[in-house]
């Protein structure tokens, strides 16, 4: 935990900096097709057994930086009006229980972000892809080393200017090796987030 | 263990196609032939023939919703109109105006523009790059449409008034990884410039309708100015142009 902290620290020290930033340029966002994303996100994973046979309680920091692409301009009318953009992501945990282990995935990433509310954006996304972690072996639950990280969840962006959103969220996390090895039962977790984006 | 997993020729063929993303040509413009067919038009006018014109109204339409015309559209028009040289000077409503009993020309303009961003599709197809890890995006585009409807009505000092009309439309093609605002952006003004050029051409077929009877004596020599619509590009057949990187930002 206190590897969190620190890290809670650090964005905590960035935001003032961005919100200076903020008042020099304020604006609307402006997202059209064609405008990349990127960004840093921390968050702490924290396990889901879900079964009896699930006893490992692996939980650590995790950090994604992330690369979006617009690809729409905003669809349909109402609450639900939003974009669609899509991109890639890299996953890393770092597994504080139990035992200090690593995990580092690519993931592909879909991305809805609802644009109605102007400065606050909710959106949901969707991400899969290859995971490896040395966690797999030391466990009951998985065998191998490479496996598959599949995540969703959803998030709010708060515009900070026009190319600058604060992002708060939850994700669903899942890791399984797809059954190319046994056992195979599947790592479970909730992945509370922050982090910032910048558009271009 | 790498090796064991992928094999060489898959590894370069990856490799290749990520360069090739990179460098290639990732998007480019198609413009459709304008409506108008028409040659270009030209003339010769007498200077002191020429009045002002008066840029009264621009009403803008956004897939049949009215929105507020931009400012730099308002100058593109004023600008195309301006390089005709059919008129001696160039007012726009709200600004410095003619005086009332000046002759001159008032110009009313209406643009209708249709988007279609093909935004169902390019979700569906996002979805299909980004589950390929992105290895079918050079090869799946992506497409955005923009048309443009402009009706033009001229009204003369004397109350007589000719109406014009001009569409025309253009797509954006381009891969994942050269999407850029630009692109849209050039669409837009590619458009907008061949609508306005066709519009235009129009007008000065028919410019001694917007002049006034000859004000020099006989006797004098009689300045004149060649009067015609300034093309960005050659018109003609549709125009299949690639965008080099150099254009971005």
């Amino acid at each position: 935990m206190p590897f969190l902290a620190r890290i809670l620290t650090a964005l905590a020290l960035m935001s003032p900096l961005i919100t200076a930033y903020s008042h020099a340029a304020d604006g609307s966002p402006t997202i059209t097709v064609g405008t990349q994303e990127v960004g840093l996100t921390a968050g702490y994973m924290l396990p889901h057994r879900l079964t009896r046979d699930h006893t490992t309680k692996q939980q650590g920091v995790a950090f994604m930086p992330s690369w979006m692409m617009t690809i729409t301009d905003p669809i349909s009318d109402g609450w639900f009006r939003g974009q669609v953009s899509i991109g890639a992501e890299m996953v890393y945990i770092q597994f504080q229980e139990p035992f200090l282990t690593h995990g580092l995935g690519f993931t592909p990433k879909i991305k809805y972000t609802f644009v109605g509310l102007d400065r606050i954006r909710p959106y949901a996304e969707f991400a899969g892809g290859p995971f490896w972690t040395d966690l797999a072996g030391k466990i009951p639950e998985e065998s191998s080393r490479f496996n598959f990280v599949l995540t969703a969840g959803f998030g709010v962006s708060y515009f900070l200017t026009d190319r600058a959103a604060l992002n708060i969220g939850y994700r669903f996390h899942h890791i399984s090796n797809a059954g190319t090895r046994y056992p195979n039962l599947g790592l479970n977790a909730s992945l509370p987030f922050g982090g910032f984006s910048f558009f271009f | 263990m790498m090796s064991q997993i992928f094999s060489r020729p898959l590894i370069g063929s990856v490799l290749a196609m990520t360069l090739g993303m990179g460098t290639g040509c990732s998007h480019w413009i198609d413009l459709a032939a304008p409506t108008d067919t028409a040659l270009p038009a030209s003339a010769t006018v007498a200077t002191d023939a020429r009045v002002p014109l008066l840029l009264e109204t621009i009403r803008v339409t956004h897939n049949g919703s009215s929105i507020a015309p931009p400012a730099i559209l308002e100058r593109q028009v004023l600008g195309a109109i301006e390089s005709t040289r059919l008129f001696s000077q160039h007012y726009q409503s709200g600004y410095t105006q003619p005086t009332g009993n000046q002759v001159r020309v008032t110009v009313r303009l209406s643009i209708d523009n249709l988007v279609e961003p093909h935004a169902g599709q390019a979700a569906w197809r996002g979805l299909l790059v980004g589950a390929s890890m992105f290895t079918l995006a050079p090869f799946i585009p992506l497409h955005y449409d923009y048309g443009s409807q402009m009706s033009l009505e001229m009204e003369r000092w004397d109350g007589q008034t000719k109406h014009y009309t001009s569409t025309s439309n253009g797509s954006a093609h381009y891969y994942l990884f050269g999407a850029n605002p630009e692109v849209i952006e050039q669409l837009k003004g590619q458009v907008t410039e061949a609508c306005l050029s066709s519009l235009l051409n129009q007008v000065i077929q028919d410019s001694p309708f917007f002049l006034t009877g000859s004000t020099q004596p006989q006797d004098h020599p009689i300045r004149t100015v060649s009067v015609g619509v300034r093309r960005s590009s050659p018109r003609a057949t549709p125009i299949s142009q690639p965008i080099t990187d150099s254009s971005r930002r």
